[in-house]
């Protein structure tokens, strides 16, 4: 019995149909291969477990165009030096840098060389996804001390720090002249200072132009800003350092050099937060001073085409043995728990932490270099831009304070809830109080989670 | 060889299967599941497989690092404390009620101008669908950043007039009212069905109405509205599903962090920030099927209330 009529392509003649069917079972073949092929296209990339042959390693960094030049260069003078070894290279931006790890771990893929951020480290330590350094062949024994143990936990010796920085505020000279105003004295300026001469810029200047970027879109200033008030981001056994009134008061200043116009409006500074480093306001010329990490300089000073100059925080008491600035490890190297070849993993990043022909190929774009050996060999081969770097690290180490405790799992979402509650602030759609509390209380639960 | 005895046999004995019959069927089938395959492969791979891994995912604590575990309800009743999770609702809705039926007027109306036969038809088409095409793209959000930023083209613009526009998008209070626009923007997929909808409804109803002395208004309601109705109904139901789960434009536009002050944080966004920047893929694999039973749940209303409003002919 049928119940259907039967399709027309049955009903065709013999000859037809016969090379009809041949042709399905290449076409079949044809497809099953593409399926195949890129089912293994998704799962593939990983290196094969040969004793003998050539090994491959993978290596992911964040940051831009220079970076990405300087580094596939080392990776280049490392193998010829390791013919054995290939080192495949990964990199992007920030932003989508952790997305695409955080996925690559979950899936069993993480590249065998991971370049880390301290926000992330105990996020991915301790849950057992780095690989303990220190049981492997690398020499540490040139580090300075602070940048070696910042990349030590309770999970071993799961980060080894790829260059040293500092929270500066750079400034744009050239825009201090148009003004007419001068550039401050760095070692005795206060946040007063800061605010005055900010908003005379502003008012000095071409409209659109500002006196200083706002902070408030990292966790770095607010840092130096606790520190300066005995308290700080994190305490040692991993709860927030301060108390909702420390950020509210923060804010409240924010709010005031908002108000006198010293940093730009509410709405430039939210399109100003995803401005790529070489359009950001300083490096166009509409800011005189902004916030940023000391190794950023060079590439700053790139991007804007002029001089910049390094300073540092202001303080509240005129004094910078006041300022509460640290010794920050920029970026660590460190390595997946589930690497394949952890010696040929150690081998790079021992190449990357003491070999001095990559320290003359990565220069300072990772921050000053932390191992001192490295540091004097290179020195020569410095840029301008960077020996400015190196001489700031070096002007400021008397006047440290105690090196903060490292960020707790969690952190990585800090940064989100500063930037969202600045705007709130800056739009006054809430007071720096409630904007202080309920800040505390989502951070507080970020980092408990 | 056994195609000719397949013909011989239909020739033969119409209507009754032989087993070689049988064995042709199956090569067919055989055949159609070879054709199938790719997609076959796709759908359980890509699409059934991490659907019920993410089933699995909403009752655990899952933080992609360690193996889950398993929570029951919890995610589900931390939904309901979670504040962020309501604005972000809120903020969903308001894309959907506001910028779905405001997107269908605007396709309609134009739909019903090109209707007019005008000269250059297709082109017009083309030109108005463009957008449909290229608006859920990145290139086109990073566009409508540069046009409404503080100094973009619509505040140069004002500027002429002597207006002080705000940061459309970076100003929280209109950035949600710019992403709507963007996606009323990308009125060209229902326009290009409404056009379709509107050549399907035969001349004589106009003349005849036009002989009894209607006006264009009540040709309009009395007319296009009720046999036109079936079309809206479609594009209203593929419209609303589509926007409870747009992500693209909120992402690029407020630079993936839903800002500024969550004023653009749509579900979906929240969800991968959850999911991808705090590790928390339990949570976000629950906050999926929440959308799921969501958009269930309006698509079912939707069909419900069809019977009341709209009309089908046969």
């Amino acid at each position: 019995m049928q119940l259907f009529p039967r399709p027309a392509s049955a009903r065709q003649p013999a000859e037809r149909r016969s090379r009809g069917a041949h042709r399905f079972r290449k076409t079949g073949v044809v497809a099953a291969a593409a399926a195949v092929m890129a089912l293994s296209a998704c799962g593939g990339g990983s290196s094969t477990p040969n004793a003998d042959g050539p090994v491959e390693l993978r290596f992911s960094w964040w940051g831009g165009d220079k970076r990405a030049q300087l580094t596939q260069e080392a990776i280049k003078q490392f193998e010829a030096e390791n013919p054995n070894i290939k080192i495949k290279p990964e990199f992007g931006d920030w932003s989508g840098y952790w997305d695409k790890l955080a996925t690559q771990v979950a899936a069993n893929d993480a590249p065998d060389i991971i370049q880390m951020d301290e926000k992330y480290i105990t996020e991915y330590s301790s849950r057992g996804a780095l690989l303990d350094l220190s049981k492997y062949e690398i020499d540490t024994s040139k580090l300075d001390e602070a940048a070696l143990n910042a990349g030590k936990s309770e999970d071993g010796l799961t980060g080894i720090a790829a260059g040293i920085n500092a929270a500066t505020i750079l400034a744009n000279p050239a825009v201090f002249e148009a003004a007419g105003v001068p550039l401050p004295d760095d070692s005795t300026w206060t946040w007063e200072d800061f605010g005055r001469i900010a908003a005379e810029i502003t008012e000095k200047s071409p409209k659109g132009t500002y006196g200083a970027a706002a902070y408030g879109t990292d966790e770095a200033s607010l840092g130096v800003w606790l520190r300066q008030n005995g308290k700080s981001l994190y305490t040692s056994d991993g709860e927030l350092g301060f108390e909702p009134a420390d950020i509210a008061e923060w804010w409240a200043f924010l709010k005031e050099l908002s108000a006198k116009k010293a940093v730009p409006s509410a709405s430039e500074v939210v399109e100003a937060e995803a401005a790529p480093l070489d359009q950001s306001g300083l490096a166009t010329g509409k800011n005189a001073m902004a916030f940023w990490w000391s190794n950023q300089a060079p590439a700053l000073e790139k991007a804007s085409g002029g001089d910049l100059k390094i300073m540092r925080f202001p303080t509240k008491t005129g004094s910078a043995d006041d300022a509460g600035l640290w010794y920050k490890a920029s970026q660590f190297w460190s390595a997946s728990s589930r690497t394949k070849h952890p010696e040929e993993t150690a081998k790079f990043i021992d190449f990357l932490t003491n070999n001095v022909k990559a320290g003359e190929t990565l220069l300072a774009d990772r921050g000053v270099y932390p191992n001192s050996e490295v540091r004097a060999a290179i020195e020569s081969k410095l840029t301008p831009a960077d020996v400015k770097v190196v001489k700031f690290i070096d002007q400021i180490k008397d006047e440290l304070g105690e090196a903060p405790a490292p960020p707790p799992k969690g952190a990585g979402s800090i940064q989100e809830i500063i930037k969202r509650y600045t705007s709130e602030v800056l739009f006054e759609r809430l007071s720096p109080e409630d904007a202080g509390k309920k800040a505390h209380d989502e951070m507080k639960s970020a980092i408990s989670s | 060889m056994s195609a000719i005895s397949e013909l011989s046999s239909i020739t033969r004995r119409k209507g009754k299967a032989t087993a070689e019959e049988k064995k042709a069927n199956g090569r067919d089938n055989k055949a159609a599941y070879i054709f199938l395959l790719p997609w076959l492969v796709g759908l359980i791979a890509i699409t059934i497989g991490p659907m019920l891994m993410s089933l699995y995912l909403s009752f655990t604590d899952y933080n992609l690092l360690q193996p889950p575990e398993w929570t029951g309800l919890d995610n589900f009743t931390r939904m309901l404390s979670d504040a962020r999770l309501h604005n972000s609702l809120g903020v969903t809705f308001t894309y959907v009620f506001i910028g779905v039926p405001l997107q269908l007027a605007v396709a309609l109306l134009i739909a019903l101008v090109l209707d007019k036969g005008l000269r250059g038809l297709p082109f017009y088409r083309s030109v108005f669908y463009l957008p449909s095409l290229l608006g859920g793209s990145v290139a086109v959000a990073i566009l409508w950043k540069q046009i409404f930023g503080t100094t973009g083209l619509v505040n140069q613009v004002l500027a002429m007039f002597g207006i002080q526009g705000p940061g459309w998008i970076s100003d929280p209070s209109t950035a949600l009212g710019s992403i709507i626009l963007l996606h009323v923007w990308t009125f060209g997929a229902p326009m290009i069905i409404f056009l379709a909808g509107l050549r399907q409804i035969p001349t004589m109803y106009y003349e005849a109405a036009k002989v009894d002395g209607a006006t264009t208004l009540q040709q309009f309601w009395r007319i296009t509205m009720p046999m036109l109705s079936p079309i809206i109904f479609f594009n209203l139901v593929l419209q609303i599903i589509g926007s409870f789960q747009s992500f693209t434009q909120a992402f690029i536009v407020s630079g993936g962090n839903g800002g500024p002050s969550d004023s653009t944080m749509f579900f979906t966004l929240y969800l991968y920030q959850k999911g991808f920047g705090q590790f928390d893929m339990g949570y976000a694999s629950a906050m999926a099927w929440v959308l799921l039973v969501i958009i269930g749940v309006f698509t079912a209303i939707n069909f419900i209330a069809s019977k009341y409003w709209v009309f089908y002919d046969d």
